[in-house]
């Protein structure tokens, strides 16, 4: 039964007001005419292009080719940090021990190239362009610059989170190399890498109380540990490096481990 | 374009430890407990400064934190009992605080030998990932006694221990220059 007839002039137009906000309402939440749907999170600005990874085969052989690749990373960090002459003062007596450690990853290059040559591969006999770019050049960009008081000190920062990059690495792979033999190569070389990491970290923040984990209790941070875990960890890896700003911060830089668009594939030569 | 990841492995690995994995890694854990025992005898010797025993508590934990993780992989297949020759090899050692330290260094350096020479043979991924997680923490552990009191490089850096593995590859030495295939 219709009783339209019967409504008030105020109910006609409480009526006609409900209608308008629900279907403004209703528009609000429908497609908008002219606009692109997107699966993207809505952003503003515009986004830069991307260049899709090409079809890539990780295989055994790839895998070692990365690890040695971080061998030559270290490699020229620890040339160029000794050719600079950053290591002074208190730091100068590390000296011999950083050309151990480059002596070392020389060895560990060679070990490891000569396992992907023995698998098929081709060896790989310089840094990895990646790590490079994204760590050691803005590291050792930030450590020479002007004004940081703190150089000898940066560079063995730097130093301990490559050789923690490392030990990473190696242990990262075993989670992805088909054959147990390579796993077994691969730690070898990483424990010796883990080794690196307690000698610099004990001069870092040397003593008993400093082998385990501990805080900084000013700053909250974590301080140097040489044992920083019961197991081997695969996080980020942060260092603190150059001059601090004003208010006594200095940039903090996060490293990890080479993925997929790090990865040193069969394509990819010196 | 689309990205394609794959493998170019004959197999895919199998993720649980294979028959002759658990017995790999049963040997792993009573290793782990042996040296679990060999940092408690030296801790109740009361030859031991605040420091080293704080330092040596820390590391006995890590050990049984192995021995428990090794626990959980073996399920109804672990021991869990020491390794008594292990032990007693090195228990008679523990005749002082310097003696110690050079002691459980050789047992750390002997547990990452071990520890690798199991890695070489362990077929299922879950067990190689939890041994390569222990291998990195028992080379610092082997690492700080040669920082600590004095600075050794070569006794941090140096392993020259041999495998106790059963069995294991023929792989004996833990030198980094000798990974040949």
């Amino acid at each position: 039964m219709n009783n339209f007839n019967n409504l008030t002039r105020r109910e006609l137009l409480k009526i006609s007001g409900l209608s308008i906000a629900g279907i403004t309402f209703l528009a609000s939440c429908g497609a908008q005419s002219g606009v692109v749907e997107s699966a993207n999170v809505a952003s503003a600005g515009t986004v830069p292009p991307t260049t899709a990874l090409g079809e890539v085969v990780i295989s055994d052989t790839v895998l070692l080719r990365t690890a040695a690749s971080l061998e030559y990373n270290a490699i020229d960090t620890y040339t160029k940090v000794l050719d600079s002459g950053l290591l002074t003062g208190e730091y100068a007596s590390l000296n011999d021990a950083i050309k151990r450690f480059r002596e070392d990853h020389v060895g560990h290059a060679a070990a490891i190239n000569a396992l992907v040559v023995g698998y098929g591969g081709k060896a790989h006999e310089c840094a990895n362009t990646r790590v490079n770019n994204l760590y050691v050049d803005p590291a050792l960009k930030l450590i020479t610059a002007d004004g940081n008081a703190d150089a000898a000190r940066d560079a063995v920062a730097l130093a301990h989170a490559l050789e923690n990059l490392a030990t990473q690495t190696y242990q990262g792979i075993v989670a992805l190399l088909t054959e147990p033999r390579l796993r077994g190569n691969a730690m070898r070389v990483g424990q010796d890498e883990a080794r690196h990491a307690v000698v610099l970290a004990q001069v870092l923040n040397p003593g008993y109380s400093a082998v385990g984990p501990t805080t900084d209790e000013a700053t909250g941070k974590a301080k140097v540990a040489s044992v920083p875990s019961a197991f081997g960890g695969l996080g980020v890896i942060q260092v603190s490096l150059g001059a601090a700003n004003s208010e006594g911060v200095k940039t903090n830089l996060s490293m990890e481990t080479p993925s997929l668009n790090g990865l040193v594939y069969d394509e990819i030569s010196c | 374009m689309t990205t394609s990841i794959s493998s170019v492995a004959p197999a895919a690995p199998p993720k649980m430890p294979t028959s002759a994995d658990m017995q790999l890694l049963s040997f792993a854990q009573s290793a782990e407990l042996s040296v679990h025992d060999l940092y408690l005898k030296a801790i109740d010797s009361g030859m031991l400064s605040a420091d080293e025993k704080t330092m040596m508590q820390m590391f006995l934990d890590h050990h049984k934190a192995y021995a428990q993780s090794l626990n959980g992989l073996l399920g109804k297949a672990a021991t869990n009992t020491r390794n008594e020759t292990m032990y007693s090899t090195y228990a008679s050692q523990l005749t002082s605080a310097q003696a110690m330290s050079r002691v459980l260094q050789s047992v750390e350096n002997t547990m990452v030998a071990t520890h690798t020479d199991i890695l070489s043979s362990l077929e299922g991924l879950d067990g190689a990932t939890l041994v390569a997680s222990i291998i990195t923490v028992e080379a610092r552990h082997a690492a700080v006694f040669g920082t600590l009191p004095n600075a050794n490089l070569n006794s941090a850096l140096d392993n020259t221990a041999s495998s106790l593995a059963p069995n294991a590859s023929s792989v004996t030495t833990t030198s980094e220059t000798t990974v040949a295939p």
